[in-house]
């Protein structure tokens, strides 16, 4: 009964049976067949009319309506086909950047865990006010002033509370261990693991695609070690074979036996953008993951480190359950750990556990958020394009609009014209721009990816995102329809009939139109200011002088097995290495290191300068445990004194070279070669150096601070050597070139140590730089995109109104004026439209500089030239928009002009 | 113009719909067979205009108070009947009492005499 043809169908054999049985009840009085038909239509009036009034009352009138609308929308945008491309191409681009920018922000602020019911996991965390007894922890923590707070527990306390919990479902544990040397069929590689509890996919409610899951079982001591991998693992490394399925791998050199693989898009606890490759019971903790002070964490109860969650049922008490699990928590501690007279026992949170730890959210929210708000603006910059060109041609359709108000067409029913116009229009664009987004969100993946750890971000169809693109598109198709909707409303049919003879004097009509052309330069200066401050930006940190030679240095990580590997005999295979590495052709020098540098990676130790009393005066310095050549291999700069030699072993005085800006610091005006300092190892036994060198500054992990102090200590004489070194080679030849020379050369020592990270350092430093490389690259192109929108948008209100003027421009012509002053007069009328932008643009920037200052360096948020340069690529592009019409309208042949009318 | 007068008078603006309802709510009927139902009643004196018929019931059934379906016509045919259904039957409950008042009040304005103001 809904459809329009349907229902007209059946008003048309009502009303022809009507007719049948009136002409029927004539005829029986007498009346001749012929006549008595014709008197029965008669009396009934027209069927089209009749159905017509039928459907009225039937309420199908609206939709009608609306499809003639739509058809004749569709009409009129196939008749001007290179404006529908431009406005839908435009359209596009704007909510194509929005969407992609808002898939991105919804996988990394929103997105939770791809398990049944994420929203029943709840996180376990505790927060302290005052002095802690967590002394030793192990991943996340974090303190304030007046106390301190963490996710992390000890498994003593996990398993008594687990015990004693009754009334927040079963409690089970994950902890995220990092990278794992692993070794399939003699191949070895660096690989994430999670250690899971025996009832963690229980709990989950998650069944591995293959094989089976981790089972209490295999959570018990001396249980066979087995694992789960990840989906993409099982692709990557087995070809999604069934052969993968009991096959035994050396994690850490110990066997491990594969027994499932874990469903496509499951990631584990941690969060929902990656996964770890390898999920193993807590039972293989002491085997696996020997950690340095501690035998087994399984029973330590100094050591805060792993995560605990539950799933709570619906209808659970969660106030009751959060008092009870606290009740638990504090006589687990009691239980476990020894208190101070000074310590206070942390309470228990229970927080959202459905997007798992979420780690990711911290450090990509706050340029999320930018791209977010830039992405906004270039949307803005889209509608008021649309805005524009619309308005320009409902000014040429005043017309036909007029005709149509004669005949006594509705003021509503035009409005609604029009307005289904630019809703088609913007479901067009949506269209496209969802499109360009699935595009552009997996070049943002790509581009966000580490070359270690790939980005899991859902390929398929998202309804969130869907939904966002959809209203989107009719937002922005209400913003823009309505200037037009709204200019049209005030045309008066009979003055618009007679206009076209007027035009050549009035000028206030295309006003709404310049407006908005001001605008799309404001807001496009705005966003290549933006560009330009990023790009400043990023090109000022590539030009920063690291102190140290950047070029031909390839870097890789070794990162022994600890349990094959501890105290000397690791330093021996430290020095073999050297040794096996320096033989190599192509190699010029090499020198290992415990902090990478430019690697966003810290290492810092006690301080204590000679003198000073130990914990009063020590403080937490930067440190750097190298190798004899490293000063040689990255050429930093011997000020005085001298560097690291093979003399200087085990067993001979321990010493220590120091950086500028440390001598500066805890040596002013003094010479601090033969000066002495203190710093502690992991047992906290006090340790003293002899300073024997001064080195120039280099920076140290990152790019944006000053050279920080650093001293460095021989790895032979050094306090502790446990989580892997990095080798800094100093080559000749390409890094490709040396790679395999470099694996050999590892690999005739031990054949199981896997060259891990190979890289050279320039890659490095792009690395580090790369959140600001994405940044500079998005705002460019975002930039671009506003120069395209607005060179648009002034090219069209600027064609319009010069095709609007012919006739103004023709009797000028005719009147003497040169064709010059009319280029003058049109170039000059883009002008004043673009330095009003412009200006508002700048007062924009200056105005919103604050909020982007500290993303910058080595400029000012009102650095002078960066708002020039904007200014003058405006300035630019304006002008060249401005020329075609500009040079159309010198070229105007008067006579013509004027027989146009 | 001539013609009509003679057949009947002409339906009051604003009666229809209740006609067809009050036609209807004594049994289903076809369209044509509301024609015919109020001119019977009526007695021949009361023109129906044929082209606002159908145009009414649509409303009507649009509005709820009638239902249509399809059925067999009483020469064997296929035709719409149209039922009254309960918040027709309110509606035509409503109708009558306001169309009594109403012709009350007029009654008794057109009956009044110079006199009694």
């Amino acid at each position: 009964m809904s459809k329009p043809s349907q229902l007209a169908t059946q008003v048309q054999e009502e009303l022809k049976f009507h007719i049948e049985c009136y002409a029927e009840d004539l005829m029986n009085k007498g009346v001749p067949r012929s006549e008595a038909l014709r008197r029965a239509k008669a009396e009934l009036g027209s069927i089209p009319a009749s159905s017509e009034q039928c459907r009225t009352a039937w309420g199908t009138r609206f939709i009608d309506n609306l499809r003639a609308d739509l058809r004749f929308a569709a009409r009129m945008l196939s008749k001007s086909p290179s404006f529908t491309a431009i406005a839908i191409g435009s359209l596009a681009l704007g909510i194509g950047a929005n969407t992609a920018i808002f898939s991105m922000a919804k996988a990394v602020l929103l997105d939770q865990l791809n398990v049944p019911q994420p929203g029943q996991l709840r996180l376990l965390a505790w927060r302290v006010k005052g002095h802690s007894i967590v002394h030793s922890s192990w991943g996340e923590f974090h303190s304030t002033p007046d106390g301190s707070g963490s996710t992390s527990f000890t498994y003593p306390v996990f398993e008594q509370m687990r015990r004693q919990n009754h009334d927040l479902g079963d409690l089970f544990a994950f902890k995220n261990l990092g990278r794992l040397n692993v070794s399939v069929d003699g191949e070895a590689e660096v690989l994430q693991g999670d250690l899971v509890s025996g009832n963690f996919y229980q709990q989950m409610q998650v069944q591995p695609q293959q094989g089976r899951a981790i089972s209490p079982s295999d959570d018990t001591a001396g249980a066979t070690p087995v694992a789960v991998i990840s989906d993409a693992y099982w692709q990557h490394r087995f070809n999604r074979s069934q052969s993968a399925l009991g096959k035994t791998i050396l994690v850490n050199l110990v066997p491990v036996t594969i027994v499932g693989v874990n469903p496509p898009l499951f990631t584990g606890a941690k969060g929902a953008l990656s996964s770890p490759q390898l999920f193993l019971p807590f039972s293989v903790q002491p085997a696996v993951y020997p950690y340095q002070t501690a035998d087994s964490l399984l029973s330590s109860g100094k050591v805060w480190w792993m995560q605990i969650m539950a799933r709570v049922s619906p209808g659970t008490d969660e106030q009751k359950a959060r008092a009870a699990l606290d009740v638990a928590f504090k006589s687990a501690i009691r239980a476990t750990a020894i208190i101070k007279p000074n310590e206070s026992i942390p309470n228990i949170e229970v927080n959202d556990g459905s997007r798992g730890l979420n780690q990711a959210q911290g450090q990509m929210a706050k340029p999320l958020w930018s791209l977010m708000a830039l992405s906004g603006l270039v949307l803005l910059l889209a509608c008021a394009n649309m805005a524009n060109l619309l308005l320009s041609r409902s000014e040429a359709r005043q017309r036909e609009i007029g005709v149509r108000l004669a005949l006594g067409a509705g003021r509503w029913r035009i409005v609604r014209q029009v307005m289904t116009e630019s809703l088609l229009l913007a479901v067009l664009g949506g269209l496209a721009g969802l499109a360009l987004g699935a595009f552009g969100k997996k070049a943002i993946v790509a581009m966000l990816s580490g070359p270690s750890e790939p980005l899991i971000i859902s390929n398929g169809f998202d309804w969130g995102v869907f939904a966002f693109c959809a209203a989107l598109s009719i937002i922005t198709g209400l913003l823009f329809g309505a200037a037009p909707a709204w200019q049209l409303t005030r045309t008066q049919a009979n003055t618009t009939l007679k206009d076209r003879a007027q035009t050549v004097t009035r000028r206030q009509r295309g006003l709404a139109g310049k407006f908005i052309v001001v605008f799309q330069v404001a807001l496009s200066t705005l966003l290549v200011i933006s560009a330009g401050f990023f790009l400043r930006t990023l090109i000022n940190l590539n030009r920063i002088n690291p102190g140290f030679d950047p070029h031909n240095l390839v870097l890789f990580d070794v990162r022994p097995p600890l349990k094959l590997y501890t105290g000397e005999k690791q330093i021996q295979l430290f020095r073999q290495l050297t040794d096996s590495i320096a033989a190599q052709p192509g190699v010029e020098s090499v020198a290992l290191t415990s902090v990478p540098p430019l690697a966003n990676s810290y290492d810092t130790n006690d301080f204590t300068p000679e003198g000073a009393k130990l914990d009063s005066d020590s403080q937490g310095v930067n440190e750097s445990t190298v190798g004899e050549r490293y000063f040689e291999t990255l050429r930093i700069p011997i000020v005085a004194g001298r560097a690291f030699a093979l003399t200087d072993t085990e067993t001979s005085p321990k010493v220590a070279i120091v950086n500028q800006a440390l001598a500066k610091k805890y040596f002013p005006n003094q010479n601090p070669i033969g000066k002495t300092f203190s710093t502690t190892d992991n047992k906290q036994n006090k340790l003293v150096f002899h300073i024997v060198g001064l080195c120039a500054d280099a920076h140290y992990a990152s790019l944006r601070e000053d050279p920080p102090p650093v001293f460095y200590l021989n790895y032979r004489q050094a306090p502790e050597v446990d989580w892997g070194m990095t080798y800094a080679v100093r080559t000749t030849s390409a890094r490709a070139a040396i790679t395999p020379a470099l694996r050999r050369a590892i690999q005739s020592i031990d054949r199981n140590l896997p060259l891990v990270d190979v890289r050279t350092q320039q890659e490095q430093i792009d690395q580090l730089l790369s959140n600001e490389r994405i940044f500079a690259d998005l705002t460019v192109s975002f930039g671009v995109l506003a120069l395209v929108l607005a060179s648009i948008g002034i090219y069209g209100i600027l064609a319009y109104s010069v095709s609007r003027r012919t006739n103004e421009i023709g009797i000028r012509m005719a009147l003497g004026a040169r064709a010059e002053q009319v280029m003058r007069m049109v170039l000059g009328e883009a002008s004043w439209m673009t330095l009003i932008g412009i200006v508002a643009g700048l007062g924009a920037a200056l105005a919103s500089g604050r909020i982007i200052a500290s993303q910058l360096y080595g400029l000012k948020a009102h650095d002078p030239a960066t708002l020039a340069g904007a200014a003058a690529v405006l300035v630019l592009v304006a002008l060249a928009a401005s020329w075609l019409p500009a040079r159309r309208a010198a070229t105007i042949d008067p006579i013509k002009a004027l027989r146009h009318e | 113009m001539a013609q009509k007068q003679d057949q009947g008078m002409e339906l009051l603006q604003g009666t229809l719909d209740m006609l067809v309802l009050k036609a209807v709510s004594l049994g289903p009927l076809h369209g044509y067979g509301v024609l015919l139902r109020i001119q019977q009643i009526s007695g021949n004196r009361l023109e129906v205009p044929q082209g606002s018929l159908y145009p009414a019931l649509y409303r009507l059934e649009h509005e709820g108070w009638i239902a249509g379906d399809w059925g067999q016509s009483e020469n064997n045919r296929r035709a719409r009947f149209y039922r009254l259904t309960t918040a027709g039957r309110r509606r035509l409950d409503a109708e009558t009492r306001k169309w009594h008042e109403m012709a009350d009040v007029i009654g008794a304005i057109l009956s009044t005499a110079a006199e009694e103001i």
